[in-house]
């Protein structure tokens, strides 16, 4: 039997985690495009980031998969996030909490996505657990997000934090089923 | 939890429109990079007194508004003066950092806001720049809608006649390249119109119809959720 295929979408900025968020739950060695990092102000962050995409798989039953796509967090990458919206079922929009210069380009993936693909989506705020972090709160102004749009706190190398965003995720798609 | 950033990133219209919408009290410390440091006094996320310093720490030896006043030899019925005088001293620092402690400080009653935070809002979003402005209105697709309270708020900032223009054709329905279209208008005018309109609360994001791009059924989604708790 063909196998089918249902996509979530992690994106978020460069650098808020979204590979290590898959990587944490996916059932396979998550599947990585990733180039050496050379631009000045991302190299000092990570020594690799991902160019085309990631993807990890969760295999539901003998008929289904769930894949988690991960864009690329550069918006010069950004012809992929057309390409990863096309079929999705829901978004999950990572921002770094302890870095405020990158909320701005969270919201522009959420306008893109919000004017392309509007599937459900929630935002996660990841590395709650470092010192600086903003609060979800806060997040959810900074980003004009409506009282309505699960803004969850989230530390994606803890599998049990990132179960419960991807839970609150298909919670939120039910209500549109 | 913290509420601190870089100002080039993160400028004055963003941090006002955080304090306003959850009625923040507490002390807003703005220092910029050639050294120039400032504690702003806020309440209810209006500004109440701006204070210039030599050192962050005077800013935390009074956790009573009536002793800053005292300290700084000023009645509350001049609290107006100071606050006009010393706004665009602050408002012209565009390099430094900030940082807000909420709570802290404890005001009496009689302090009332005296500079509607919106018409603030405004006035600043008319000198963003087209990088600033992508921050928010990045698409042209986008679409807003007006908020509930959106006449109160408009009235308190002080709109100016293109701005109500633009206002009245937000309805929930018409994308930033409609209203464009329809009032032969300058780009970055309208989306700093909107910039501000938007981080003031006069309108919002439109909500959208959400589409799945799968055929989900219920029983399908609760097999997933089971999948997932047992992971």
């Amino acid at each position: 039997m063909a196998e089918k295929q249902i996509k979530i979408v992690v994106s978020g900025p460069y650098a808020a985690g979204k590979t290590q968020f898959i990587n944490t739950v996916s059932e396979i060695k998550t599947v990585q495009t990733e180039a050496k990092t050379t631009r000045t102000g991302e190299k000092e962050k990570k020594s690799h980031t991902t160019v085309a995409m990631d993807f990890g798989k969760i295999k539901i039953d003998d008929e289904h998969v769930l894949y988690l796509f991960g864009t690329p967090g550069q918006s010069r990458f950004d012809f992929m996030w057309d390409i990863l919206g096309k079929g999705m079922v829901g978004l999950i929009v990572l921002v770094d909490s302890t870095d405020p210069n990158t909320f701005h380009e969270a919201r522009k993936i959420i306008n893109f996505f919000e004017s392309r693909y509007p599937a459900p989506f929630i935002v996660g705020c990841n590395k709650q657990d470092l010192e600086g972090a903003w609060s979800p709160e806060d997040i959810r102004t900074a980003l004009d997000l409506d009282d309505d749009v699960k803004v969850l706190p989230l530390v994606a190398t803890n599998k049990e934090s990132v179960k419960n965003v991807l839970l609150e995720l298909l919670e939120e798609i039910a209500h549109h089923i | 939890m913290a509420l601190s950033g870089d100002l080039k990133a993160f400028n004055f219209v963003d941090i006002f429109q955080i304090l306003k919408k959850d009625k923040k009290d507490g002390i807003l410390v703005v220092e910029s990079d050639d050294d120039k440091k400032f504690g702003v006094y806020f309440k209810e996320g209006d500004i109440v007194y701006i204070r210039p310093i030599k050192k962050v720490f005077y800013l935390y030896l009074d956790i009573d508004f009536a002793s800053v006043l005292r300290k700084e030899g000023i009645k509350e019925q001049e609290l107006y003066q100071h606050l006009v005088s010393r706004l665009p001293i602050l408002l012209a620092v565009k390099e430094g950092k900030f940082s807000f402690t909420p709570g802290f400080i404890k005001y009496t009653p009689e302090i009332k806001p005296l500079i509607p935070i919106e018409k603030l809002i405004m006035f600043l979003s008319r000198q963003l720049t087209p990088l600033e402005v992508e921050r928010k209105i990045s698409d042209e697709k986008l679409v807003f809608d007006k908020a509930e309270n959106w006449e109160e708020i408009a009235k308190k900032a002080h709109l100016t006649d293109t701005e109500k223009k633009i206002l009245s054709l937000i309805d929930g329905k018409n994308t930033v390249e409609d209203i464009k279209n329809q009032l032969q208008i300058d780009d970055l005018v309208l989306k700093k119109a909107l910039y501000g309109m938007l981080a003031s609360g006069i309108i919002k994001r439109a909500k959208r119809k959400r589409k799945l791009g799968f055929n989900l059924t219920k029983g399908l989604l609760k097999k997933i959720m089971n999948v997932i708790k047992g992971l």
